[in-house]
């Protein structure tokens, strides 16, 4: 990797400075080393536990796979911006409409030194962000509230303040998967040249009805 | 809690929720006197007395009750309510109380509404939920309460009765509200 091209940043951190950077490729990751703490803990799985996972995610067209290294090349945090899969209700906008925040996490040894809006905003530099309806899904049972020590409902406030600043902001949906429970949350970013008629046309399917 | 919330009920109408405020008073007096009468019946106050609205809209902010509304073309159209006790033995309890005009029911309206107060529940650090409804009359709140996760705790055989004097069970739902971990 060349020292700070153009889709990197420095950012720095109460743990010293951390590269993040956005549009990895499949190459580039498997060059990297994969923190330990991205595994299976007590009561915890992280989203990805092999370097692998992030390298299929980066072969896919138009995928933004973000990563925060320290020390060199080594991964302590990791986001994945990518078209949702078909059959997903999310991708019945149409192909290339919407982005979904795959995945953002950084390992527990950095969790408190702020990583994750620096891995944000990389994840947003993508070129077409602005006609893109960007969304992310937060399940409960997905989240490491044994590492955190926090309740849902604290971990929920904590993913809206994170990204309420990017221009998501929580969306009220009847998907059935993040209905289960209370605490699971849905948050969009409407991207400043999307359409009226596709906002609308979001809005029914974020209800799952069609006027 | 952020607000409004944009919500699309059923039949694609589209609901704004968001807190009462001191200003709804004419609304939802408007609003209580649009409820079918035997719809108020079973409520626990005269809403149609303007001194029991006044006294709603006085104690917003009080800290012991939290009430949404529902609007639809600036009318409220339905209105829930949290209502904690702050102290003692069922410091951890919250009541819920709902109402929905008929044309908005079984239209996940009561659901939206159930599930923001919820969630305003678990902020609060509530454990436990109770709703109380009377069984054959708030028959759209009681499907509502079950998809949320809501048991029938008990039933009180007919326990009130309708203004022609018909015993109607009353049924007792309660929600554990999860701290940490949920059921997965």
């Amino acid at each position: 990797m060349s020292a700070n091209p153009a889709n990197e940043i420095v950012w720095p951190s109460r743990k010293g400075d951390v590269r993040i950077r956005s549009f990895c490729t499949p190459e580039e990751i498997r060059r990297c080393s994969f923190d330990r703490q991205f595994g299976t803990h007590a009561h915890y799985k992280s989203l990805y536990t092999r370097r692998e996972s992030l390298e299929e995610n980066a072969a896919q067209p138009d995928a933004n796979v973000v990563v925060a290294l320290a020390e060199g090349h080594h991964i302590i945090g990791f986001g994945v911006l990518a078209f949702p899969d078909p059959g997903e209700r999310w991708s019945e906008l149409g192909p290339g409409v919407m982005l979904e925040v795959k995945a953002i996490e950084i390992c527990r040894g950095w969790r408190a030194a702020k990583i994750a809006p620096g891995v944000i905003q990389m994840m947003l530099t993508h070129p077409q962000i602005e006609a893109k309806i960007a969304y992310l899904v937060g399940y409960s049972w997905t989240w490491d509230l044994d590492g955190t020590q926090l309740s849902a409902q604290a971990y929920r406030q904590i993913l809206i303040k994170l990204f309420e600043p990017f221009g998501f902001r929580e969306y009220q949906t009847n998907e059935p998967n993040i209905c289960l429970k209370p605490e699971n949350i849905f948050m969009g970013r409407i991207g400043q040249n999307v359409p009226p008629e596709l906002q609308n046309r979001f809005k029914w399917l974020r209800f799952g009805v069609s006027p | 809690m952020r607000y409004p919330k944009e919500v699309v009920l059923k039949d694609c109408q589209e609901a704004v929720i968001r807190p009462l405020e001191k200003a709804d008073e004419l609304r939802l007096r408007q609003f209580y006197a649009a409820v079918p009468e035997d719809d108020r019946w079973y409520m626990r106050y005269d809403v149609l007395d303007p001194a029991v609205i006044r006294k709603w809209i006085d104690g917003i902010g009080g800290g012991t009750v939290y009430s949404i509304v529902a609007l639809c073309r600036d009318d409220i159209v339905a209105h829930a309510s949290l209502h904690m006790r702050g102290y003692g033995c069922t410091s951890h309890v919250g009541r819920l109380r709902i109402m929905v005009l008929p044309d908005f029911r079984h239209k996940r309206l009561g659901t939206w509404m159930l599930l923001d107060l919820i969630q305003l529940a678990m902020e609060k650090g509530l454990r436990d939920l109770r709703a109380d409804f009377v069984v054959g009359v708030e028959d759209a709140a009681i499907e509502s309460a079950y998809k949320l996760d809501f048991f029938k705790k008990a039933v009180l055989e007919g326990y009130v009765k309708d203004p022609r004097g018909k015993r109607y069970d009353m049924m007792i739902m309660t929600k554990r509200l999860h701290k940490d971990w949920g059921d997965f």
